[in-house]
């Protein structure tokens, strides 16, 4: 489908000042891509009409629904893997040892997505801290409407649930509503899921009353963002975590920029950032 | 490796004994329980039995129980029930007789490589 280089600049600034978020020509696929089901659902024909229509309500629903569809990624339970072994053997522990039994616990899953990344958290401190339902409590931010609403209800599918959770823990925190499966109010009642702009001033303003922050979770987000706004993203969280916190990023991020404020630790060859 | 595919549907042995070959296995089959049990005995070695629930002659609840209490054989394979029993009580059923995951079907290739993953099973990029 063509677009002309006109329109294709002008949604790429939409977006990048509305998220963030950077659509070079090299991402002129995915936008295309992420953007058909809205063209079908909206019945506009082609992608230049989609930006005239943005362009003239820049707050009205299409416009939000396309930062939506740029932004929502699918997630597993448990990605990756390595992030939960290491909460799991190195991080729990270390800091149950340090703040010593019955204290809060804040974790940050700053780009939650439909709520699989907070969800594998509170099922790994169910599992290795001591009350973790009473003083684990989980902030998920995310940018898109659609992806905290699903969150928020709790409610996946078949297909969702059977991506990286193992049976053993579906079986325990999930309940079955028909073909679906919904988290139990016990782990429910760890996790709370709010709008936030990583790319915004007002971010702290959201995130702090859930702070200061002992873990957070920046995974596969950064790579998104321009190098200023990394820095700057990474800047504002480390203003909301507690000293010797930890920052766990995607494989190949890096907390690019603000080293001098990291120190880096290896856990199963991959990084971890702790603030210094 | 070996994985042993049981199911009484031929396309889902070939469907799902595909996947196992990308990924690194050797497949053998059997529609029953019956028969999964004598390939249990001619292939004490096997990594992992892909297992559906229901089968005629032997179902493979009976033969996960069966293949559970037959210690003397010397085989521990990891077992996934790979069923249309979707139910929470059939799953607790299930891991209450010794199955070590579960997949509720329709399954694709991505469901069956992270439920191997999970069970510390070899993965062969393919």
């Amino acid at each position: 489908m063509s677009m002309t280089d006109r329109e294709f600049k002008y949604l790429s600034a939409f977006l990048l000042k509305a998220s963030g978020i950077v659509v070079n020509e090299d991402k002129m696929y995915l936008l295309r891509s992420r953007m058909q089901p809205l063209l079908r659902k909206y019945k506009i024909a082609s992608m230049d009409e989609l930006a005239q229509q943005v362009r003239s309500n820049e707050r009205g629903p299409l416009a939000h629904a396309v930062v939506d569809a740029m932004t929502t990624n699918e997630t597993l339970f448990f990605r990756d893997q390595y992030p939960y072994d290491a909460l799991k053997t190195l991080i729990f522990p270390e800091i149950v040892h340090s703040k010593g039994v019955g204290k809060r616990i804040n974790i940050w899953s700053a780009a939650s997505s439909r709520g699989q990344e907070g969800i594998s958290i509170a099922l790994t401190a169910m599992e290795s801290v001591p009350q973790a339902d009473r003083r684990v409590r989980i902030l998920g931010t995310d940018l898109s409407d659609e992806a905290l609403a699903y969150a928020n209800e709790g409610l996946y599918t078949q297909m969702e649930v059977q991506r990286g959770m193992p049976v053993k823990l579906l079986v325990r925190f999930f309940n079955q509503e028909g073909t679906n499966w919904r988290v139990c109010p016990e782990l429910k009642a760890m996790l709370t899921f709010k709008k936030a702009n990583l790319v915004s001033d007002q971010l702290s303003g959201v995130v702090r009353p859930h702070g200061p922050f002992d873990i957070v979770f920046l995974r596969n987000v950064l790579i998104y963002f321009t190098v200023d706004e990394r820095k700057r993203v990474i800047d504002r969280i480390a203003a909301n975590m507690v000293k010797g916190g930890y920052l766990i990023t995607g494989a190949t991020e890096v907390a690019q920029g603000v080293r001098s404020k990291w120190e880096m630790v290896t856990f199963k060859n991959k990084r971890l950032w702790k603030l210094k | 490796m070996k994985a042993l595919v049981v199911d009484d549907a031929k396309v889902v042995r070939v469907t799902l004994g595909r996947i196992m070959k990308q990924i690194g296995y050797e497949v053998l089959e059997a529609a029953d329980g019956a028969q999964a049990l004598e390939q249990m005995e001619a292939n004490p070695d096997t990594a992992v039995v892909m297992l559906d629930w229901n089968m005629p002659v032997m179902n493979g609840y009976d033969f996960l129980v069966e293949l559970r209490g037959r210690p003397e054989h010397g085989s521990d394979p990891k077992v996934i029930m790979v069923t249309t029993e979707t139910g929470m009580g059939q799953m607790l059923k299930a891991l209450a007789a010794g199955a070590d995951e579960y997949i509720m079907k329709p399954f694709d290739k991505d469901m069956v490589v992270s439920k191997m993953e999970i069970l510390g099973l070899e993965v062969a990029e393919g």
